[in-house]
């Protein structure tokens, strides 16, 4: 529509917020960004560009430092905080002519699967009253859902993306460890963070991936490889992929309904030339006990900087510098990142390291290892996303380690640092579900092909809670 | 772990929290840590760590002063400043 000029960008930018407006009760958006917006939009008018994603609105996850522009992370601690710079991954999107809109609600830190632990309130799942929309990128996947924005971005540290991805029936991906620098980005487990783009198909994840991927000097951990044009084999054909299924992920503990929609997309895969090969991940049942070992251990190390004192916030008259930081930190951070914080420090505290953190390292290396050898067999593997649809808010109850299991499917490509993503493949009960494609390191074109062959051949990303779009 | 452990790694944490709370927290933490102990059963002998996916030497770039001086922006975002420094309760009397 913008290229073809039938609507003009500041036009386009007036419907996202009104789109926004009416989508309130959602509570996808921390922060808006209106003013800005319909600057660069009315500019754009003025001086229309040939950017690659010109005036297109995208949603940014509040976990991103942007310029002058609020950013909390969902938490009381940055409620008040102003960056002075942006992240880079954002800096590369508006380069390449994005809108940043607003900054979505979020799992406080990311911690979480649910977005109920953010300190702005519940987001709401666009396909029913009272649904969590996954998280802890909640908010940027409520708000594509809902057909506000086409396309966000979110972060993953477990699973962040592509479970809010399937829960709310869009398609999401977390590239290569590495690929996307990680400068700006608000650290919660440095080893596991990837940044990401969701939207409503691979074609679009694709698009947006091309501008998110840079090599940065400023973070030491972004790849310095070959960034291919990720749209460029979208359209090969599959026959003779090699698809994986994990021998170790035991699918009859779920429910019957989201095994037939798995078995559907097999089915269907099948039909496409794709060739399915039982593989072994031994070690992959450990993935879960590993994270809440790694990852925490590295939020307590990442979280330390919180302290009242530079940025973000400070407790009312503290009596000293002790109890400023007790105090700032006890105020600012909820139940789960202490919770997080508490776990991480026991598992580095002297006596415990070697038992604790040095062991879940060594499993971790197991399992990258166990990856290794199954990308000698086959070309990509596949999975269910989640273990169900979107479940009711304050259902999972008073236990972390249930909410913890939500990501039983998805921690894995973290903790070995592959890319994988989630695909609509399927609705049950009126709520959609995602199939997950992990693809070899650096294959990020791979499960962007495999996806786009099935969108191309199926229905399920065009549905939305409103109906289907054409 | 005991309230006694748990109150330690409060302290490392600098956090702190109602004494109400202590008992679910204890209980919560002791879930977990038995849920992560089936790591132990794992023979990792001789097995290196993985501290990083990457396991590439980081990249070193040159040393170059590339930024201006913006002590103004960072001082505003204390919480607390006077011209030329963050301020902080008194640590020495």
């Amino acid at each position: 529509m913008l290229q073809s000029k039938e609507i003009s960008n500041k036009e386009m930018l007036e419907d996202t917020f009104s789109l926004i407006e009416d989508n309130k009760h959602l509570n996808a958006f921390i922060t808006l960004n209106k003013e800005a917006s319909l600057k660069k939009a009315e500019n754009l008018d003025n001086n229309p560009s040939e950017l690659s994603l010109a005036g297109i609105p995208i949603a940014q996850k509040d976990l991103f430092c942007t310029k002058d522009l609020r950013t909390t992370c969902g938490s009381n601690m940055l409620s008040n905080f102003i960056p002075p710079y942006s992240a880079t991954v954002i800096e590369n999107l508006e380069k390449a002519g994005c809108i940043s809109v607003g900054k979505t609600n979020m799992d406080e830190f990311a911690m979480g699967s649910s977005t109920e632990t953010s300190f702005f309130g519940n987001t709401e799942n666009p396909w029913g009253q009272g649904l969590v929309p996954g998280g802890s990128s909640g908010g940027s996947a409520s708000a594509v859902a809902a057909g506000i924005v086409p396309a966000a971005s979110g972060t993953d540290t477990g699973g962040s993306i592509r479970q809010p991805a399937s829960l709310c029936g869009i398609t999401g991906l977390k590239p290569t460890y590495g690929r996307i620098s990680r400068w700006g980005m608000i650290a919660f487990a440095s080893s596991l963070d990837q940044a990401g783009p969701m939207a409503r198909t691979a074609e679009d994840c694709a698009l947006m991936l091309n501008e998110m991927c840079s090599h940065d000097s400023k973070d030491t951990t972004s790849l310095d490889e070959n960034i291919p044009d990720f749209t460029k084999n979208l359209n090969s054909s599959i026959r003779g992929i090699k698809i994986g299924l994990v021998k170790e992920f035991d699918l009859s503990k779920l429910d019957s309904d989201v095994v037939k929609v798995f078995e559907e997309s097999k089915k269907h895969y099948e039909s496409l030339g794709a060739e399915f090969v039982e593989i072994s991940l031994p070690n992959i049942t450990l993935s879960v006990p590993t994270y809440y070992v790694v990852a925490p251990a590295e939020c307590s190390s990442n979280l330390s900087r919180f302290d009242g004192v530079k940025f973000g916030r400070r407790c009312e008259n503290p009596k000293d510098l002790e109890d400023l930081y007790v105090r700032s930190r006890s105020e600012g951070f909820g139940d789960e990142v202490k919770r997080r914080i508490l776990i991480g420090s026991y598992v580095l505290s002297a006596g415990f390291y070697d038992a604790y953190y040095k062991k879940a390292q060594q499993v971790r290396r197991l399992i990258k290892n166990d990856f290794v050898a199954a990308f000698e067999k086959v070309d990509v593997i596949m999975s269910p996303t989640t273990r169900g649809t979107a479940f009711k808010a304050g259902s999972m109850g008073n236990d972390p380690i249930q909410m913890y299991l939500e990501d039983l499917f998805t921690i894995p490509a973290n903790l070995a640092g592959l890319p994988a993503m989630s695909v609509p493949n399927g609705i049950v009960n009126n709520k959609p579900l995602g199939m997950q494609l992990i693809g070899n390191f650096l294959e990020e074109s791979k499960i962007l092909q495999v996806a786009h062959s099935y969108q191309t051949s199926t229905d399920w990303h065009l549905k939305t809670p409103n109906g289907e779009i054409s | 772990m005991d309230k006694k452990t748990v109150r330690t790694i409060a302290h490392l944490s600098r956090l702190t929290f109602e004494e109400k709370n202590e008992e679910k927290i204890t209980n919560d933490l002791n879930n977990i840590i038995k849920f992560v102990d089936q790591l132990n059963d794992v023979d990792t002998a001789d097995i290196e760590p993985l501290t990083s996916p990457l396991e590439k030497t980081a990249k070193t770039r040159s040393d170059n002063v590339n930024a201006e001086n913006r002590k103004e922006v960072f001082l505003n975002n204390a919480p607390s400043s006077n011209e030329d420094y963050i301020l902080v309760p008194r640590v020495v009397e």
